[in-house]
């Protein structure tokens, strides 16, 4: 053996390879022109926040966040689904992962890498959907208090401390911290689905089948808590249904951990522990769902 | 690790069985039967045999795609279902694809930073590896609308990006021009020259022929036969004599001394050799299939 032949040293973890694929993964998704979404995203928020002139100021901020936020979620909830069903059948169908997984690179950072690039994107994405939205909320903000100014000049009654007053009660519906956090709170949501399909695609056989479960999974998720009360205290059903409901609320994310949503709306902030400890079950979720789909994938015939 | 594998194998394949279940009924499928044979380091082996005798998927099985459902397969004696065992290994699957959305640049520099390379080393290499395979025309096009002999070519370029020891080709040359495919005959034997090893299958046996020390055929997942490709190929007691403007006269004097010299010898041909249809494509061609057609 000549020694122009260089013997390379191998990693068992490698942080240069779970970002060269998750860069790949988020070029991919980006070449899929998935991010289209963020321009009807834009001219939804723009419409909710402008054409509803005839209610009370608060009531059109209300307005406003509730069908933004509820895009929002809709929004990154499908480009979670959507994203991540596709990846591995589509790898597995083009065979890219012959060629990938002949390399050394274990199959966990595979998936580690492909989870990571959808989180990228979606992370992305609603970071540009919360200043799109911050923009549309201000922009509002201040010409309602603009109006409001002007009437009360109109009536002679603007004194600094009605000025004051109306600053203060449209800035609590207005833009807030809050709306940041409801931002993310919606991104851990979608983090976890996207988890969530990324372990029903490491062993189903088709998209579509991944793509149907990991959607009724996210409408039961939100259900969750009725379903675990009800398998937790209900005694007289037994045996079947006792055990499908137990698995259910086994798997199944408790969805509405995450839905600070109503609290953004009506101005009430949310807190630091809140927040953090919403962190925290996203990331127990994340972490067991894709050790899960490792399980299952790490045996996968290709 | 077993003990009997020697320091110079490269490839160890030990009573290999893969059974496929298919379809809803799992009938089974014997694709790869009690296989075995060694690949010692330095050498080219080529593997050979009709469609569906179980070529790829013992490559498959080497490089860990594929679990074995009996016996096992070592890479320098790792084994292969261990991740480490591919660090010094290339692959080109057969009829291999990529992802549409990069160019053949990004794809080699992709495939290079999984086996951990990077900066001016992978930058050099890529472009190097652009060079051999004949693609520095084409490296900014996305790999999506690649032909196939130029899907072929960026297989191997990327097979080839971390300098493998052992290289792994399933059907290098399919879909390849000629003078493509005479380049990569010519590259397996510099790779040779340099030490590495490599295993590779093909349906063309004038290649095969050409580049390979060790040649195994199989039939119906089995190894019917194997051995050094000169002891499988040579007739040994015949020789051949090819002669340029010989006039009628000397070749009337060469069978008067055949028939003279000894009774044993017999003339079983003699006439004007035929060029090949290989040659006569590459005289006549001269689009290459690594240049834009002009
Ligand atoms: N994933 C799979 N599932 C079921 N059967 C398979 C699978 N892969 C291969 N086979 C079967 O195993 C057998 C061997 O296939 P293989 O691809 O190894 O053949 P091959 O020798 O490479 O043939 P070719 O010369 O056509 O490339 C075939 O009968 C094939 O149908
Ligand atoms: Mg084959």
């Amino acid at each position: 053996m000549t020694e122009s032949i260089t013997t390379q040293k191998y990693k068992a973890f490698s942080v240069i390879r779970i970002w060269t694929l998750a860069a790949n993964t988020v070029t991919q998704l980006l070449r899929m022109r998935i991010l289209a979404f963020l321009t009807v995203f834009s001219l939804i928020a723009i419409a909710a926040g402008f054409s509803f002139p005839t209610m009370s100021p608060e009531q059109q901020l209300k307005l406003l966040k509730d069908v933004s936020f509820g895009s929002l979620q809709i929004f990154s909830i499908v480009i979670a689904i959507a994203a991540t069903s596709i990846l591995i059948p589509k790898d597995l169908e083009d065979r890219t992962l012959y060629t990938i997984l002949s390399k050394p690179v274990p199959r966990y950072e595979y998936l580690i890498g492909k989870l990571l690039g959808v989180l990228l994107l979606i992370g992305g994405g609603l970071l540009i959907m919360d200043l799109i939205l911050s923009a549309v909320i201000w922009i509002k903000q201040s010409l309602i208090i603009t109006g409001q100014i002007a009437a009360l000049k109109q009536e002679q009654s603007a004194t600094p401390e009605n000025v004051a007053a109306i600053k203060m009660i449209i800035g609590k519906y207005g833009l807030t911290w809050g709306v940041h956090a409801g931002v993310f709170a919606v991104f851990l949501k979608a983090s976890v689905i996207a988890a969530l399909s990324l372990l029903i695609s490491s062993f189903a056989s088709s998209t579509l089948f991944t793509i149907v479960v990991a959607f009724a999974f996210t409408i039961i998720g939100h259900g969750q808590q009725l379903l675990r009360d009800w398998f937790l205290h209900d005694t007289l059903s037994s045996g079947f249904g006792k055990i499908i409901s137990g698995l259910v609320v086994i798997i199944c994310p408790d969805l509405k951990l995450f839905d600070v949503v109503d609290k953004v709306i009506t101005g009430e902030i949310i807190s630091a522990v809140t927040l953090a400890s919403m962190g925290g079950m996203a990331t127990l979720y994340i972490v067991g769902y894709t050790a899960t789909a490792y399980l299952f994938f790490v045996d996968k015939e290709l | 690790m077993t003990p009997d594998i020697s320091p110079t194998t490269a490839v160890s394949v030990e009573n290999l069985t893969k059974i496929f279940k298919i379809g809803m009924t799992k009938k089974a499928l014997v694709a790869v039967r009690d296989l075995s044979f060694k690949v010692n380091q330095g050498e080219v082996y080529g593997l050979i045999g009709p469609n569906g005798c179980g070529k790829s998927t013992t490559m498959k099985i080497m490089l860990g795609l594929v679990k074995a459902t009996q016996g096992r397969t070592a890479i320098f004696g790792r084994n292969s279902e261990e991740v480490a065992s591919r660090n010094n290994v290339g692959f080109l699957p057969e009829n291999p694809y990529f992802y549409k959305h990069l160019s053949a640049r990004e794809t080699l520099h992709f495939y290079g930073k999984l086996c951990n390379m990077k900066g001016s080393e992978l930058h050099d290499r890529a472009e190097a590896m652009l060079t051999l395979t004949g693609l520095t025309h084409a490296a900014d096009r996305r790999v999506g609308g690649y032909s196939k002999g130029m899907l072929q070519r960026i297989g191997l370029a990327q097979a080839l990006i971390n300098e493998p020891r052992l290289l792994i080709l399933d059907e290098p040359t399919a879909g390849v021009d000629p003078v493509g495919s005479r380049r990569i005959r010519d590259l397996i034997l510099e790779l040779k020259q340099r030490g590495a090893t490599i295993v590779v299958t093909s349906h063309l046996l004038e290649q095969i022929q050409e580049v390979c020390d060790h040649v195994g055929i199989m039939s119906n997942g089995q190894m019917v036969k194997e051995g050094k490709l000169e002891d499988l190929i040579s007739v040994g007691n015949q020789t051949e004599i090819i002669l340029e403007d010989a006039s009628p006269e000397l070749l009337e004097q060469i069978r008067g001394l055949i028939n003279k010299n000894d009774q044993q010898t017999k003339l079983v041909s003699l006439g004007k050799p035929r060029t090949t249809l290989e040659k006569l494509f590459l005289e006549s061609t001269t689009q290459t299939g690594d240049q834009e057609p002009s």
